[in-house]
């Protein structure tokens, strides 16, 4: 029998195990002990060294195998889930995630790690329990044949919320991403093919091509629809491994964090999800190394000894909101100001001119660093600027709220899909350029007398605030037509925080465009996130607004 | 007609190895579960002469899912299916009247091997 054709469904089953296992130990170490939780871990153990047993990956069904040994203990009441476990565990399902790695790297022979092996068979539960707290042990009734009750009676049909789980695993197939990749990309040429197909029939006379036009838009939109939905994956898919993260920084630091996710189930696009995974990652280190105050701090404050940092995904229409929030010692506008002057990042009178929410933006500027003398008021410049560049790529917007002394909320506004996306074409100079429409809060018309001198920049009225107006000319290099009597057509766009006006030659309408990446060195342009064909072939370039504004 | 069988095992992967070795062993596969309430769904439509019964799922205690099978489709055989490490529970499973069992890895000798005491 030839094995080896089993083994990418095996690297990637055995990679949900061991996301499911990791999971597991660090809900199990936050909410104390849970019957289920530990059975879960038990048979995610157990499957994957039946597997990795039956592929001849012997490395791998060992190391499992003395896993769930470790386990047993628990199963039976004998000890409590004490860190010590969790530990021993964690670092069982790093090896095995390294093991998996090498498998995939076609690795011929996977060493046994010899010591944790070692350090596994020699746990001694009896000592681990005597130091164990006595409310994380397990109730003194526990099944005797080492299965887990379920339920008394299988034949009963399972009420609504019940915890059976269905698995698709018939209904399903298993995609590689490069084909959902093609498949967008056809689409995407499909939608600027049809709008080929009907910028040259317009001009004509022929009813008969009409109707087959209408109904390919339908299809070609239902085809787009059912593309993006393929390419949609929960925000679990990146969240699993966060409460791991927060567990080990916090350890690190002597602190006690307990991490919260709600509204894991919520779909975002695949390209978007692996693109914010690391500014997440920016964002809740921040939030352990500066935002969190030790258990000590927080107790003399009045606080409770342990911190929580919460992620709250919401959908609203076609975005996604990631709100991460903390109950730390929270960042003083005023504090972060002057320290930006002090490092001659902005001038006196700018920082003077900032609202408090611009100020706490402030963190974002490159090259911005808390000094070890403001440390006490939560530096949080690391990675900053990276974060909210990688936010504003993907089209989406960033925003920090944060009280002194109650902690700091970090709001991601994004997409839910990238590359085919609606855009509002614009004139500039002798280019059309594409503005993406969520990035467009609203546009107007001014007349030349409504701008003003506002220190040294141009600037008008809009609902009683005075908006800054830039100019999409000097981004792309472009000579503003001058002279024109008419109305000047702007672009409001919040994206960068703050609204900003930014002035064009002419509105030319939507077009729903598909975005394409621009190679080197094209791609290293600030302004520009990508490319797209129009319907009358011509290439237009899409704005970055937030590196406009 | 030749004999047909149902693969019950949360694991995909196990269940395509054990699929390819019981096709070469003559035997159609019929039906595929990944959970209990799957395999009781999948036995309102199917009456395999053959199910194997791996009994470690996750949604249901295994020695409750095969009186469950025993019940409803009395003249199936059941295999147990499981790794070393759980002997205790294979022998409650045979008590409670699984056929044979078959123990993890699977090979297509160890496979041939419980499917020639099942005819004893």
């Amino acid at each position: 029998m030839d094995i080896s054709q089993y083994r990418d469904l095996f690297i990637s089953e055995s990679r949900g195990h061991i996301q499911a296992i990791t999971g597991l130990i660090v809900r199990l170490e936050d909410n104390g002990y849970d019957a289920g939780c530990v059975d879960d871990l038990f048979r995610h153990a157990h499957s994957l060294k039946g597997m990795a047993a039956t592929m001849e990956i012997n490395a791998v069904a060992n190391l499992a195998h003395r896993m769930e040994d470790l386990l047993s203990p628990v199963r039976s009441g004998e000890c409590p889930f004490s860190p010590l476990i969790a530990d021993l565990l964690l670092e069982g399902s790093d090896t095995l995630s390294g093991m998996i790695d090498a498998v995939e790297n076609g690795a011929a022979e996977l060493p046994e790690p010899h010591d944790l092996l070692q350090r596994l068979s020699a746990f001694d539960p009896t000592a681990a329990s005597a130091s164990g707290s006595p409310d994380s042990g397990r109730p003194a009734s526990s099944p005797a044949d080492g299965i887990p009750p379920v339920f008394s009676s299988p034949l009963k049909q399972p009420k609504a919320g019940h915890s059976f789980r269905h698995s698709d695993s018939f209904k399903s197939v298993r995609v590689r991403t490069e084909t959902l990749d093609r498949l967008i990309n056809i689409t995407g040429e499909l939608i600027t093919t049809r709008h080929r197909l009907a910028d040259v029939t317009s001009g004509m006379d022929a009813p008969h091509l009409q109707e087959p036009l209408k109904q390919l838009t339908v299809l070609i939109r239902e085809l787009r629809d059912e593309v993006f939905q393929a390419r949609m994956l929960p925000f679990s898919f990146v969240a699993e491994r966060f409460p791991r993260l927060v567990r080990d920084l916090a350890r690190a630091q002597g602190k006690e964090i307990a991490l919260r996710i709600k509204g894991r189930e919520i779909e975002l696009d695949r390209g978007i999800l692996e693109e914010i995974a690391e500014p997440l990652v920016h964002i809740l280190r921040n939030a352990v190394d500066h935002g969190m105050e030790t258990p000590a701090e927080r107790t003399a404050t009045g606080k409770r000894a342990a911190g929580e940092i919460t992620i709250t995904v919401s959908r609203d229409k076609d975005h996604v909101e990631i709100a991460v929030a903390d109950d730390g010692r929270g960042m003083s506008p005023h504090l972060l100001a002057e320290q930006a002057v002090a490092q001659g990042l902005i001038g006196r009178n700018e920082a003077d001119a900032l609202t408090p929410r611009e100020k706490l933006l402030l963190t974002c500027l490159p090259g911005f660093s808390t000094a070890k003398t403001i440390s006490d008021i939560s530096g949080r410049g690391v990675g900053m600027d990276a974060v909210k560049n990688t936010v504003q790529s993907l089209s989406g917007s960033l925003a920090i709220e944060s009280e002194p002394g109650s902690g700091s909320r970090i709001v991601l506004r994004l997409p839910v899909t990238v590359s085919i996306i609606p855009a509002l074409l614009v004139r500039c100079g002798a280019l059309t350029v594409a503005l993406p429409v969520n990035a467009v809060s609203r546009t107007i018309e001014l007349k030349r007398s409504d701008l003003f001198d506002d220190n040294g920049h141009l600037a008008f009225m809009l609902d009683n605030a005075t908006i800054p107006l830039k100019s999409l000319h000097a981004a792309f290099g472009q000579k503003p037509s001058r002279g024109t009597e008419g109305l000047l057509p702007v672009v409001i766009s919040e994206v960068g925080g703050a609204p900003v006006g930014i002035m064009t030659d002419a509105l030319m309408g939507q077009q729903e465009i598909f975005v394409k990446p621009l190679g080197t060195p094209l791609s290293r342009l600030r302004g520009i996130t990508g490319g797209a064909v129009t319907g009358d072939g011509s290439i237009v370039f899409v704005a970055d607004l937030g590196a406009i504004g | 007609m030749g004999k047909t069988v149902m693969i019950v095992d949360d694991s995909l992967v196990m269940r395509t190895i054990l699929r390819g070795i019981m096709r070469e062993q003559g035997y159609s596969v019929v039906a595929e579960a990944a959970s209990g309430i799957e395999t009781m769904k999948q036995l309102h439509e199917h009456s395999p002469d053959l199910i194997t019964l791996d009994i470690i799922l996750p949604d249901v205690n295994g020695l409750n899912l095969l009186d469950a099978i025993l019940a409803i489709r009395p003249q199936s055989k059941v295999v147990v299916c499981s790794s070393i490490s759980q002997e205790a529970v294979i022998h409650k499973a045979l008590e409670h009247g699984a056929h044979a069992f078959l123990q993890k890895p699977f090979t297509p000798e160890k496979v041939a091997a419980a499917l020639e005491n099942l005819e004893r």
